[in-house]
């Protein structure tokens, strides 16, 4: 478990518009990281089906038992991880493989890097409307952050980590459309209604 | 060395000896050989893995020569093994060998042994020492060497891969390329990479799949260059500091770790990644001794430089730069970024640019801070930039200063350039042309046009806007109040900051003529149009060469060019130039007087085919030949100078030249030689460009009738001259016509008096009549005899003949006629004579018609010998005539003829025999015929005389008056000739 739960988080109701804001940058970080992996894969001449066996981000394992704020308390802190990991990763890539013109995956990648940074404030603005803010306080403490010294298994490091954030980006989008926001309660609420007095007409 | 001994006194055993000599000398060199060929002790083995050598060493003595072999332990292959010479290391006592392997000394396991050798022979092998590969069943995982490798451009790399136990081996790829290997132990695989190209700037990657195409291990391998460097200079812009420049060649090895470090006099600074080979470094004190280094893990390059400061002055660029301007010029002012250069000699550019133009100009000066600029044009827009140089010990020019724009002062205009067309009355036209922006030298307001008449003190005046560059002007008031028919025009240009000078031309209100000069072709070159005239005798006035459309008649839009004097040629260049229009070029005197037109010409920019054909061809037959006629081609469809015409005939669809008329002024063309038929004819103006579309007339040719009448009229014409002639020759040849067509007929012997039987005759076939007919023995028996035709029968044929409405003189005549005569058409018996005469001869049988019987002998008589005829013969004198006696044939009574050839042979009138009987001829007949008495009479009394047939010739009675009276014509051409022979008859 890399991060520490401090209190514990009683209620499900987050605001409709902030789950919205994350899932749209969930989607749109999963799309800049699909194409973040396809432009390293043509940069290092890698197959797309080069295997990357091992996880990098460690959290609790998933569970049916975990409640909503568990459930972003540690999409949260995955995230968190993947963002460090990726800070690092883009370090050591431009110290060791780096320099000279800035091309196409430069950019790819640093806006990968931002957009992941948006993700992490919509999850902590959810964790705070779910009450659990104060509570939690990611540890990167464990975390690989340095890598291999050699330069080929550095760019199989890198590849990794851009793996893992595709991976916590999906993950993201999975948890968000399944919070329980009171938005869709309502949303529910209301459609019955309308199912409702469609049947009586 | 080993000897050899022989004693040569001990002879009774000499072969033995010798050969235990032979023995125990080789047994000696061999144990000398063992002595010196000493085995290497020791053998150490020490690897450097980046440069993949092996440093070998061993102790040997003092041998310098081995054999070094070296193999790859697994699979007991040979890598190397040679014979190499060492020397003893006098420092360690030990040989030294180092050894660079092709494979990183991972790859695998190499067996080391060393022997001695000395020539030929060599020393027991060393000991094997085994340098470990990482190959070995203990590092089971996947490994590759080398790793992270860095290599210059165009360098071979080999790589190896060692494989998982377990695993199987797939291949190794460089980048995307899949690559050959070969198998170095049961492990490990190399592959070679050959004159490598640059790589990636993240390295190109080397990696390793199993059998599984599965990724497993990789490597990533930099090509690059070591550093280069050049134009390695330190300067100062300050006057304190050093800015040191250079140029460097891009590595390609670009990372922080394998990236190019500098060193500037010992000290380290890190540049910035650029494209730009320019680099620079900055020093914050002026050294004088620079010693640039650059090093990357392919090498290092070093570069020195010294210089005084004031030799390497570069001037900053000039700040804040201002500007006051004025008409003419302008004070252009900067600052200085350091406090240094006001002590500092500068020399200045100055860039002034207008209107795209750039001008420059250069200033120095200590503390240069303000220039002026001149030569300015007024109301101009201007952009100015700066920059400056050390005046002492000039280095280079500093940057430029950024672009400062001002705009000149405004003032009053130029004055216009004018001109004035005038038609063929007091009307025209003024124009000036439009002032460019530097001739306005301000806003434009206006132009003020004014006419006036110098002696009458008339004036006019026009304001028109500034857009306004040609007026109409009527001039008709002037030029009746006008005593010296002059007007001056006058065209003045205002703008904000007043008015032009004027423009003025002076025109003559006499109206004349065009002048009659000559025009002259203008030929058009990639100048324009080259016109060229003779300059007047002291003259200094200058020209206006005017053009305008040839086509243009009235009011005509006109541009012109004034060419200064003593100028006698100009080229003539207009952007309005057509191709195919035709141009009038004017040179007139430009003076204070009146301009008097001195040339012309006309040219074309381009010359083109006609764009129409000829106007109005028409087609007109004259008698049989054709006549093409044809108008003008306008001027403005001409499109060149006319060169003539090509006249066609059009055959089917192909035309077919019939002639060129080079005359332009041709306006027709006979076509001429023709046959009836339909025509089609084509006529092709042509220029210089080619020939026109063609005009195109059809005509049918009709038969020529005039002609035709002219034929007939000829054919006529010498039918009559024929005639002609042959009455001529007849009439010269009268005696001989009159012998064989006429010959005399011998006068019949008859007894009695013809000439008082006046009833008719009735005719009788007598048994013996008084009249003999002529035998002939040819005669031909089946003729027709005489026939006389009984009253009755002439009663019933004069019944019939009035119904047939038939001249019944005639018929009576013919009454008479023999029946041959009646039932054969009268045919003319010539040629030949002697036939003629035998005709008349046998008339009593058959050819001789007696149509009456003439009381006297006819004038002519045709005799029976055509030889023997003359004019003086007398018919009774011929005694051929008469034979049979006195009953021989006589009709032809000579009668009273008044010629006195025939007088004489003129004979007596017989006495008529018996009236019933005899021949008598009908003396009383009577013709229907209006005629008087005496003559009828005379004809009357022709009839029924004996004549030939083809002569038709009567036998006329006595009392005739005259010859022709005589006559009977039965033709009018017998009459004809009868008539002339007679006339003839003397």
């Amino acid at each position: 478990m890399a991060a520490r739960r401090t209190r514990g988080m009683t209620g499900p109701d987050v605001s409709r518009s902030t789950v919205a804001r994350a899932a749209s940058i969930a989607e749109q970080l999963r799309y800049e990281c699909s194409i973040l992996l396809e432009l390293f894969r043509e940069k290092e001449s890698f197959t797309a089906d080069v295997l990357v066996d091992g996880r990098l981000v460690s959290v609790a394992p998933p569970s049916s038992q975990l409640d909503t704020r568990d459930k972003l308390w540690r999409l949260h802190s995955a995230l968190m991880q993947c963002r460090s990991l990726l800070e690092r990763a883009i370090a050591r890539e431009e110290e060791e493989l780096g320099g000279g013109k800035k091309g196409d995956y430069e950019t790819q990648r640093k806006m990968v890097k931002d957009r992941l940074s948006y993700l992490l404030i919509c999850t902590g603005e959810l964790l705070k409307t779910a009450g659990g803010a104060a509570l939690l306080t990611p540890s990167l403490e464990g975390l690989e952050l340095d890598g291999p010294t050699a330069l080929f298994e550095l760019k199989l490091w890198v590849y990794r980590i851009f793996k893992e954030v595709d991976y916590w980006t999906k993950t993201a989008i999975t948890t968000l459309d399944a919070l329980p926001s009171v938005i869709a309660k309502e949303r529910v609420r209301t459609s019955r209604v309308r199912t409702t007095r469609s049947t009586r007409r | 060395m080993p000897h050899l001994s022989v004693n040569p006194s001990s002879k009774p055993n000499c072969s033995t000896v010798w050969l235990i000599s032979v023995l125990l000398g080789l047994l000696a060199v061999h144990t000398n050989a063992n002595d010196v060929l000493t085995v290497p002790q020791q053998v150490s083995l020490s690897t450097n893995m980046d440069s993949q050598q092996l440093s070998i060493s061993w102790v040997a003595g003092a041998a310098t020569t081995f054999d070094l072999m070296i193999l790859r332990t697994e699979l007991n292959e040979s890598v190397f093994y040679e014979t190499v010479s060492v020397m003893v290391s006098q420092l360690s006592g030990r040989h030294e060998w180092n050894w660079t392997s092709v494979e990183p000394l991972q790859c695998t396991s190499l067996s080391i042994k060393v022997r001695s050798r000395e020539g030929q022979s060599t020393s027991e092998w060393s000991n094997t020492e085994i340098l470990q590969g990482s190959d070995l069943p203990s590092e089971e995982e996947w490994q590759m060497f080398p790793l992270d490798r860095v290599v210059p451009v165009g360098a071979n790399t080999t790589f190896c891969c060692i494989v998982k136990e377990g695993e199987q081996f797939g291949t190794i790829n460089y980048g995307n390329t899949v690559m050959n290997t070969t198998r170095l132990s049961r492990r490990s695989y190399a592959t070679t990479v050959v004159n490598q190209g640059l790589s990636r700037t993240s390295g190109t990657n080397v990696i390793c799949y199993n059998s599984f195409k599965e990724l497993k291990i990789g490597a990533v391998l930099f090509v690059g260059y070591p550093p280069l460097l050049s134009d390695f200079v330190c300067e100062t812009h300050d006057l304190t500091s050093a800015v040191c420049l250079w140029n460097e060649r891009n590595t390609n090895l670009n990372t922080k770790t394998r990236g190019t470090r500098h060193t500037l006099n010992n000290r380290t600074f890190t540049l910035s990644w650029s494209r730009n080979p320019k680099k620079e470094c900055r020093v914050d004190h002026w050294e004088g001794n620079w010693t640039l280094v650059a090093v990357n893990p392919l090498g290092q390059y070093s570069l020195t430089d010294s210089a005084e400061l004031s030799h390497r002055v570069t001037p900053v660029a000039p700040e804040n730069l201002t500007s006051v301007a004025h008409a003419m010029n302008a004070t252009v002012l900067w600052q200085w970024k350091y406090d240094g250069y006001s002590s500092l000699a500068l020399v200045c550019q100055v860039e002034l640019t207008s209107q795209g133009y750039k001008t420059n100009h250069t200033f120095s000066g200590v503390d240069l801070r303000a220039v002026v600029l001149p030569d300015l044009y007024p109301y101009e827009d201007y952009s100015v930039q700066v920059r400056c140089g050390a005046q002492q010990n000039f280095w280079k020019w500093g940057s430029w200063s950024e672009t400062m724009s001002f705009k000149s002062s405004s003032i009053v205009p130029e004055a216009p350039d004018m001109w004035v067309w005038m038609n063929k009355d007091y009307t025209g036209q003024i124009f000036w042309k439009p002032l460019t922006r530097r001739q306005s030298r301000g806003l434009m307001t206006g132009y003020e046009v004014t006419l006036w008449s110098p002696g009458e003190s008339l004036q006019h005046t026009d304001i028109l806007p500034p857009d306004t560059f040609a007026v109409l002007v009527n001039l008709t008031l002037m030029a009746t109040a006008s005593s010296d028919n002059m007007v001056m025009a006058t065209v003045t240009a205002k703008n904000t900051e007043g008015v032009s000078l004027p423009a003025s031309v002076l025109i003559h209100l006499r109206l004349t003529d065009p002048d009659p000069r000559a025009v002259s072709q203008a030929v058009y070159t990639d100048s324009g149009f080259s016109l060229f005239w003779q300059s007047e005798v002291n003259t200094t006035c200058a020209y206006v060469v005017e053009w305008h459309n040839a086509s243009c008649k009235w009011n005509c839009p006109v541009d012109w060019i004034k060419v200064a004097p003593g100028n006698t040629n100009v080229s003539i260049e207009s952007a309005n130039f057509q191709p195919g229009v035709r141009y009038n070029f004017s040179l007139y005197s430009s003076s204070s007087e009146a301009p008097e037109l001195l040339q012309r010409w006309q040219g074309y920019m381009q010359e083109l085919v006609p764009s129409s054909p000829v106007l109005s061809l028409l087609t007109t037959q004259e008698d049989s030949d054709i006549l093409l006629t044809w108008g003008h081609i306008p001027l403005v469809s001409r499109r060149g100078f006319l060169l003539g015409y090509n006249i066609y005939i059009s055959s089917g669809s192909q035309l077919t030249l019939l002639a060129n008329l080079s005359d332009p002024g041709s306006r027709s063309y006979t076509v001429k030689g023709l046959s009836e038929g339909s025509y089609k004819f084509t006529v092709k103006a042509y220029t210089s460009a080619g020939e026109d579309t063609g005009a195109t007339a059809s005509i049918m040719l009709e038969p020529f009738t005039d002609w035709l009448i002219l034929e007939i009229l000829a054919s006529l014409g010498v039918t009559a001259l024929f005639l002609v002639i042959v009455t001529f020759l007849c009439y010269k040849k009268r005696k001989w016509v009159k012998k064989a067509f006429y010959p005399d007929i011998p006068e019949p012997k008859l007894p009695g008096d013809w000439s008082r039987s006046q009833a008719p005759l009735d005719v009788k076939p007598p048994h013996h009549s008084l009249v003999h007919m002529v035998e002939r023995p040819e005669w031909d028996s089946s003729k027709e005899a005489l026939v006389v035709i009984p009253e009755e029968d002439e009663d019933e044929d004069g019944q019939g003949i009035g119904d047939e409405l038939v001249d019944t003189d005639e018929q009576t005549s013919l009454r008479y006629y023999n029946q041959v005569v009646d039932e054969r058409p009268i045919r003319p018996r010539y040629p030949d004579s002697s036939d003629s005469s035998a005709s008349s001869l046998d008339s009593a049988r058959t050819d001789v018609t007696y149509t009456g019987i003439h009381t006297s002998g006819s004038s002519f008589v045709f005799q029976l010998d055509p030889q023997g005829s003359s004019e003086g013969h007398q018919p009774q004198a011929d005694p051929s005539f008469c034979a049979g006696g006195g009953g021989g044939y006589r009709p032809q009574m000579q009668s009273r003829v008044p010629s006195d050839d025939m007088g004489p042979a003129s004979p007596n009138p017989f006495p008529e025999p018996q009236a019933a009987s005899g021949y008598k001829p009908q003396s009383s007949w009577q013709m229907d015929s209006p005629v008087d008495d005496g003559e009828g009479r005379s004809r009357a009394s022709s009839l029924g005389s004996p004549t030939s047939i083809a002569s038709t010739l009567f036998l006329l009675p006595d009392g005739e008056d005259h010859t022709e009276e005589k006559r009977q014509p039965s033709s009018s051409a017998a009459t004809w000739l009868t008539n002339l022979l007679s006339s003839t008859k003397p």
